[in-house]
This record gives structure tokens, sequence and C-alpha cells, in this order.
């Protein structure tokens, strides 16, 4: 229903600081049709090759100021995803993606004001690293 | 004498503003230039920060509503009681949320608010005074697979006949007046994998004058044959998407009738003889009609969340043929020109 809204194209990329890289990014719409606090959201899940990232590895940011571990993200209540604004999801690892093809999954789950369950999206794109 | 308006909500355009096709104003200026005098907006949808934006998204929106002249007409509010993982809000927080959402929409120029299903009862009455001072209504949305049947709706209608004012009250969704499922949502299940023979069973509810909500509560869970029917995750998918139309007669209105604010006239799909196909809008706007109804009706299409991959997205031309079928009976009824 909303997964086309998950992991918008041409976003995946390495992080590079100061020379070295530190990780990779995307970036994601939402799963539901409107703005949310980040506390509101439930899950953010990514897969490279298949192999899932640990969740403590996982930072996001809806203005790439303050970045949120998906922990701290629990009580965030002041920075709001909106909708139609995409959030950008950091995974911190050391070299990042490596170069070729890779297949990379995002799930996104986040919670709304009256359907018991959470709303779910996923997309999985094959990404090149040159 | 009925006095029936029409209106769109900004929702039937949610995937052009999303995908930046369409801004607010782009959408202001399409639907002005198609006759459209008054909008419903989600402010959490294409307001940054509400309930508190910035002065300039205020001034850009008084300066889109004076432009356009169009009529802000209700403001679609949401509860956010998961707020946190750990616990539901309490009904203070709920209470304080909402005061802004009253707020908001005072500044907006917007007099109905529609609160959305399952709000629960207890906030009404710490609300009230609020609703007076800034004169804005406040209204429950009566939506399917979350209606009349349902314990907090049950509990906001009692509680709103107790204090019987006239700020609070109910929005009515047409999703509750399905004689057919949404084709959209069954191709788009289909696509995932969900089998002909499930879609058929759930058909069958349909054509027998029930809907899927009303047998699975009878059967307490699915019935078995359809349980023998469900083989994968898209069986099970459709089966529960399934229990979100209903298929009431118009007459479960009356005895609300008096307290009913608005309604959101869903859309699902247009067919190409321009009627909706799973609702029946003249029917409905013929009871409406008897019934004396003074209100708007607002144009919500929900069928861009079954719109199948690599498929084009048609918001706009569904939006303007529902206005066009709604327009055009009331134009017969009324026996006038009605935008």
């Amino acid at each position: 229903m909303f997964d086309n809204n998950v992991f918008l194209e041409n976003t995946c990329k390495n992080i590079v600081e100061a020379g070295n890289v530190t990780g990779f990014e995307l970036k994601t719409n939402i799963t539901y049709y409107r703005g949310i606090p980040l506390s509101m959201v439930n899950d953010i899940g990514v897969e490279v090759d298949g192999e899932k990232i640990a969740r403590e590895h996982i930072v996001c940011s809806v203005d790439e100021v303050a970045w949120f571990t998906l922990d701290e993200m629990e009580t965030v209540t002041s920075y709001k995803w909106e909708y139609g604004e995409p959030l950008t999801v950091r995974v911190l690892k050391d070299g990042g993606l490596s170069n070729g093809s890779h297949e990379i999954a995002l799930d996104v789950v986040v919670r709304t004001a009256y359907i018991p369950v959470p709303l779910a999206g996923r997309k999985v794109r094959t990404v090149e690293i040159a | 004498m009925s006095k029936i308006n029409t209106c769109v909500s900004l929702y039937s355009l949610q995937d052009e503003y999303l995908n930046k096709r369409m801004s607010l104003e782009d959408i202001f200026k399409f639907l002005a230039e198609n006759s459209v005098e008054g909008i419903e907006i989600i402010p959490d949808q294409m307001m940054h920060n509400a309930p508190h934006p910035s002065e300039q998204t205020l001034a850009d929106w008084d300066r889109l509503v004076s432009t356009y002249k169009m009529k802000p007409v209700i403001a679609d509010v949401f509860l956010n009681t998961n707020l946190y993982k750990n616990r539901e809000l309490t009904k203070k927080e709920c209470v304080d949320l909402l005061i802004e959402e009253i707020k908001l929409a005072n500044r907006l120029g917007i007099k109905l608010i529609r609160l959305v299903s399952m709000v629960p009862a207890y906030v009404i009455e710490p609300l009230l005074p609020y609703a007076e001072k800034y004169n804005v209504t406040l209204a429950l949305e009566i939506h399917a697979g979350l209606s009349f049947d349902v314990k907090k709706t049950q509990d906001f209608i009692k509680e709103m006949k107790r204090l019987n004012s006239p700020y609070i009250g109910l929005v009515i969704d047409t999703g509750i007046f399905c004689n057919r499922l949404p084709r959209v949502m069954a191709d788009y299940c289909k696509h995932l994998g969900t089998n002909q023979e499930v879609i058929d069973y759930i058909n069958h509810i349909f054509e027998q004058g029930k809907d899927p909500r009303k047998v699975y509560l009878e059967h307490n869970g699915f019935p078995t044959e359809l349980k023998q029917l469900l083989k994968s995750d898209a069986d099970y998918f459709f089966a529960h998407m399934a229990d979100g139309y209903e298929n009431e007669h118009f007459s479960v209105l009356n005895e609300y009738f008096p307290y009913i604010k608005h309604f959101h006239f869903k859309l699902f799909e247009m067919t190409e003889k321009g009627e909706e196909y799973s609702i029946d809008y003249k029917g409905i706007l013929q009871y409406l009609h008897d019934k004396g109804y003074d209100g708007y009706v607002s144009t919500e299409y929900e069928g861009n969340r079954w719109v199948l991959p690599g498929h084009p997205m048609q918001e706009k031309e569904q939006v303007l043929a529902h206005q066009k079928l709604i327009r055009n009976v009331i134009k017969e009824l009324e026996g006038q020109e009605v935008y």
C-alpha cells in the first residue's frame, strides 16, 4: 500500500568524512499519508545482500543536522517526519558499501493514530557503488 | 429544503504532493480552475510542523485562500494516542494536543474539525469550552471498519448525545456504503499474489448484501470456508483489508442525522460510465436531499493507494470525474446550478 513511498531512487551512497568512508545512507518517504513525530517511527530495518544491519548501527535524521539512533528516536517528539519530506537513514559502518552491485532492502514501520497494526513498507533496490 | 455543497479533500491529491509534482499552491490553482470552491485539509499532511506551523507557512496559507477564493471547510485532525512506544497518552495529554488543533483550525479560518476514528469519548467535555471559544465544531469520523459497531465509536456517540452541543457531531465516510468491493483494491491484491478464489469469495459476500466485517464478526473471525482458501500472505492481507469496506443501508444514518456535520464522499474508482464503482452516489444524494441535509460533501479519492506499479496515477482526473458526477446529481435534485 505504501511500499512505493519507501527507499527513494538514486539516494543510496557512501558517506565520506575527512577522506574516510564511514558508512552509507539512503532516503525514504513515510509509509503513511501524513507527518508524525519521530517517536512514532516503530522501526527502520536495512539489509545488505541479504544480511541484516544491527539496529544500533542505524541513525536517522529529518534535517541532516540532528541524528538519532532508533532507541533515541522513541522519545523524539519535537522533530516531525513530514509527509513529502524524506527521512535520511544512515548505516554507520567503516568502509560503507564496497564497490560493485548490492541488493539493499529498506523496511519502514510507523505507528498510526487509529490503526492497531503499525503500517509497514519495504523496498529492495539494486545499488551500484563505483 | 436541502443545501448540499461540494468540496474536495486534498487527501485526494496526496501522491501529486508527495512526489512534488504539485505544491499546495498548484493544488489550490488546479481546484480553483475547475470550479471547486471549498477544500478539506489534513494539516499533518500538507502543512509543515502542524499544529504549530511557522508564521511564514500561515502567511502562505492566507495568501492561497484569498488568491484562489477557496473556502477551507474542514481540517482532518488525528490524535497520536500512541505517540510513545511504551504507553498510551493520558487524558490530559490528549486534551492538550487537541486544544492546539482547535487553535490552529481557528487560525486557518476553519470552523469544523474531523476527529479521527477511535478518539476517546472522554476528551469531548473538557474540549467543549475551547470549541465554543474558538468557534470550531468537533466531529468524529464514522469510517468503514471502525464504524457504529465499534465500542469507541459507541462511547463517543453516547457522550455526544449526553452533551448535546452544536459543537459536537459526526462526519460520515461513505465507505460504509460499498455495495461492491472496490475493484482497484482487489486488482492490487491480485498483483501481490492474492488468489482469485479468495477475491471471488469476498465479492460473493457483497453480492449477498453483506460485508466481510459482518461475516467475520458472525464467525468470530474468518469463516472456515474462507480459511481453507487462505494460503499465502497476500491472501491474508486481502482478507484483512476487505473488512474496511462496509455495505450498510443509508437508513443506518437516520438515528444520527441531526448530528451529521460533514460527509467524506469516498472515491475508489470512477468508471467510464461516470459512476463510482462501489458506491451509489445518486442514491446517497437522493437520501441526503430527502433528509434536508445542509452541509458539505467532500470528494475523498483513495484509489491512489491501489494503483499498480507502472500504472499512471490519475488523482486529478478521478477527482474531476467524481465532482462532475456529484454536481450533476445535486443539480438534478435541487434544480439549479451547484458548485
